[in-house]
């Protein structure tokens, strides 16, 4: 099995190329772990599960990756195309190493300041400039090839959230939903989401991995899924209840409909994440829940997605980020309500040329599971 | 991202495990005022031994002074605080955006100038190690990995017993291999299966066809099976991983000779004397933050041998009748002059 370069990480690599050269960059050192892998896999187009990797791009396209996780370098050997794979015991001093070589190059990091710390320190004989804005903008802004992974992942997530109202019925424990969620999607050969989930009332007050909890009849339960496909992850956030209902629910959920809308139509290019954010917010004030989307109940108003699930720009109105055509975002007002507990409502997008691009297409509803 | 089953038990992770635990680290913290552990949801091994604190998201670090009670200080929002006061055990969480500088902070408030243990001090994120200087300026900072997995190296009841549910979780998983399903619909079976028995975590792997290629790979799409193919499961299980791998044929040639070669081979651990006789082996095992970091093996270069009473996964390739047969299993290794044992 040898795998060959995609198109997509080709057109990438060439665009970190471009972008090395106009900043003047000899190489690119870009660190990942599971929870924190998009910097990885752009340089490198492996997905990292376990341990720590790095990857050295040089001017020339030349690429290593460095694994510690042995199980994880024999993946990468297969999965990745065209670039030296190492398993190391010490990734620090393997990549120092490599590192030495070049001592007088201009070297940058991506994201600097997740290096290990010995890599990183003054004693070294190379200097690594931080070069994690440089990412961030590949990153933000993304390329047709991903756009076209970001749709399909968008109606997988769709497709998901379909799946997730059957498992949900009172008496099902939360784990018990998530396990069917995951095993639908790897029956779709979608090998990656990112989920958290809530129910109950208003002693809920946010998602998290799934508990031994029951689902009650009248619980409301919330959910964030997040497919990923190529490596590009995109979200969906809905809101059920298990039953029918209640006004209050209908009635809170209105202004989590409306928040969201005022906020996609706020997505255009030239606005910043904080007018989004702004937007989305004075819904909740008009209606005198401005306590609610500070930070003791709501963490962000949106983010960026792509190759990790929570990329930039946060939307948050401190955040004067502007949009740009290309940028592909989740729009979410999820908080608490006081009257009937923590409410959920997202759909993903894409910045156009002219305004904006809803990639969801599940209906904005507070959908009932009547048994 | 975890997003399995994570909760407490006090029956499997009684407040006494913990407390011996703590015990035998702070004995061992020998001219130390305070030991700090980072933890992600990739490292978490050292903070969940210490706490069962199990991040699916997010960062933190855990300060253990040498005579206070320890203080967990997290990136995640107060929002989760319930849910961290649920799922482990921990006297007081923190919540700061920049963990390293409120660890300082919470170190520097006993003694400023405090010899601080930073377990694998030398694989810390970079920008927290800078905010541990920035915060605690006269804090003298030095490595305490070889102390932390010196305490930690034998497996004590509660680990090997959350070790043999995640290895019944992830035998249970494969068992229900259908030979004939597509790949997809296997690993969809496998980690559905593992899930629902209360696995925190689940990666499938599979070797599609392996008169073509032996090695394990995530399954993305919908390759062709060969006629023989594997599966490996890496489970966890309240803060325990474990890796089990296990070869189909479809046209049901025997693979039980190997099976005997490889448990043979396991018995002899912690020597891989017969395992190196194989035409691949990998050991794994925890010792200090990496839930299962690779100890032995063929392709190994640096090898740390478990030690006797510790938990490992051995992952194993031999050859039957020219194709190979991929194997692996949690094992128990044997105290001193006693057999390993594969855990069933």
């Amino acid at each position: 099995m040898v795998a060959k370069a995609t198109p997509l990480a080709i057109a990438r690599r060439q665009r970190l190329l471009t972008a090395m050269a106009a900043a003047g960059i000899d190489e690119i050192v870009a660190y990942g772990n599971g929870w924190q892998s998009d910097y990885l896999r752009y340089v490198s187009d492996f997905g990292i599960l376990e341990g720590h990797g790095i990857a050295v791009i040089a001017a020339d396209g030349t690429t290593e990756l460095f694994l510690d996780n042995a199980t994880d370098t024999e993946r990468a050997e297969v999965e990745t195309a065209g670039i030296a794979v190492t398993l190391c015991g010490d990734i620090a001093r393997a990549v120092e190493a490599r590192l030495d070589r070049v001592a007088n190059h201009r070297l940058a990091a991506a994201p600097r300041r997740f290096l290990p710390a010995w890599l990183a320190a003054a004693e070294r004989t190379f200097v690594i400039e931080d070069g994690t804005a440089l990412l961030d903008r590949l990153l933000m802004h993304k390329l047709p090839a991903e756009i076209d992974a970001i749709r399909r992942a968008a109606k997988i997530a769709d497709d998901a959230y379909g799946e997730f109202i059957k498992a949900v019925m009172p008496g099902r424990r939360q784990y018990e939903i998530v396990a069917d969620l995951e095993a639908y999607l790897r029956r779709r050969g979608c090998p990656d989401n990112f989920m958290i989930i809530g129910s109950g009332g208003k002693d809920v007050f946010g998602m998290t991995p799934p508990s031994e909890r029951r689902i009650a009849s009248g619980d409301l339960v919330t959910t964030e899924l997040t497919p990923a496909v190529d490596g590009y992850y995109v979200q969906i956030c809905r809101t059920l209840v298990a039953g029918k209902a209640t006004a209050a629910q209908t009635s809170a959920f209105a202004i989590y409909r409306e928040a969201l809308e005022v906020g996609i139509a706020a997505v255009k290019p030239g606005a910043t994440a904080a007018d989004v954010a702004r937007a989305e917010n004075d819904v909740f004030r008009k209606f005198g829940l401005a306590d609610y989307v500070t930070s003791k109940y709501t963490r962000v108003r949106g983010h960026g997605i792509g190759l990790f699930c929570d990329s930039k720009p946060h939307i948050l109105e401190d955040v004067d980020t502007p949009l740009e055509p290309g940028m592909a975002l989740i729009i979410h007002p999820n908080t608490y309500h006081p009257e009937v507990g923590y409410l959920v409502l997202g759909d993903a997008v894409l910045v156009t040329e002219t305004g904006v691009e809803v990639l969801c297409g599940t209906p904005r509803e507070l959908f009932e599971v009547l048994t | 991202m975890r997003r399995g089953l994570i909760a407490r038990s006090r029956t499997e992770l009684p407040d006494a495990v913990f407390e011996a635990r703590l015990g035998r680290l702070r004995a061992a913290m020998r001219g130390l005022d305070a030991l700090l552990v980072y933890t992600n949801n990739t490292r978490p091994a050292a903070v969940s031994w210490l706490t069962g604190f199990i991040p699916y998201w997010s960062e933190a670090l855990l300060a253990v002074p040498r005579d206070a009670l320890p203080v967990l200080v997290v990136a995640l929002t107060f929002r989760v605080k319930p849910w961290i006061e649920r799922t482990s055990r921990v006297a007081d969480v923190i919540h700061a955006p920049r963990v390293g500088i409120e660890a300082a902070r919470v170190i520097a408030r006993h003694r400023t100038d405090a010899a601080v243990g930073v377990v694998d001090f030398d694989h810390l994120p970079a920008g927290i190690a800078d905010d541990l200087c920035e915060a605690g300026p006269r804090l003298a900072l030095s490595d305490a990995s070889g102390l932390f997995a010196t305490v930690r190296a034998p497996a004590d009841p509660a680990e090997i017993m959350l070790a043999a549910r995640a290895a019944a979780v992830a035998g249970s998983a494969l068992s229900r291999i259908e030979p004939h399903d597509s790949a997809c619909a296997i690993v969809a079976g496998v980690e559905g299966d593992a899930r629902r028995n209360g696995a925190e975590e689940v990666y499938v792997a599979m070797a599609p066809d392996l008169a073509r290629d032996r090695r394990l790979v995530r399954i993305e799409g919908e390759p062709m099976l060969g006629r023989r193919f594997a599966v490996r499961a890496s489970v966890a299980y309240k803060g325990s991983w474990v890796r089990r791998t296990v070869t189909v044929d479809r046209d049901c040639a025997a693979t039980d000779g190997a099976q005997a070669i490889f448990t043979g081979a396991i018995a002899h651990l912690p020597s891989d004397g017969a395992l190196s006789q194989l035409s691949s082996f990998l050991v794994e095992g925890c010792r200090i933050a990496d839930p299962l970091e690779a100890l032995m093996g063929s392709s190994v270069a640096a090898p740390c041998p478990p030690v006797a009473g510790a938990v490992v996964s051995v992952q194993a390739s031999i050859d039957v009748d020219g194709l190979p047969v991929l194997l692996g299993a949690p094992a128990l290794v044997g105290a001193s002059g006693a057999t390993a044992s594969i855990f069933p």
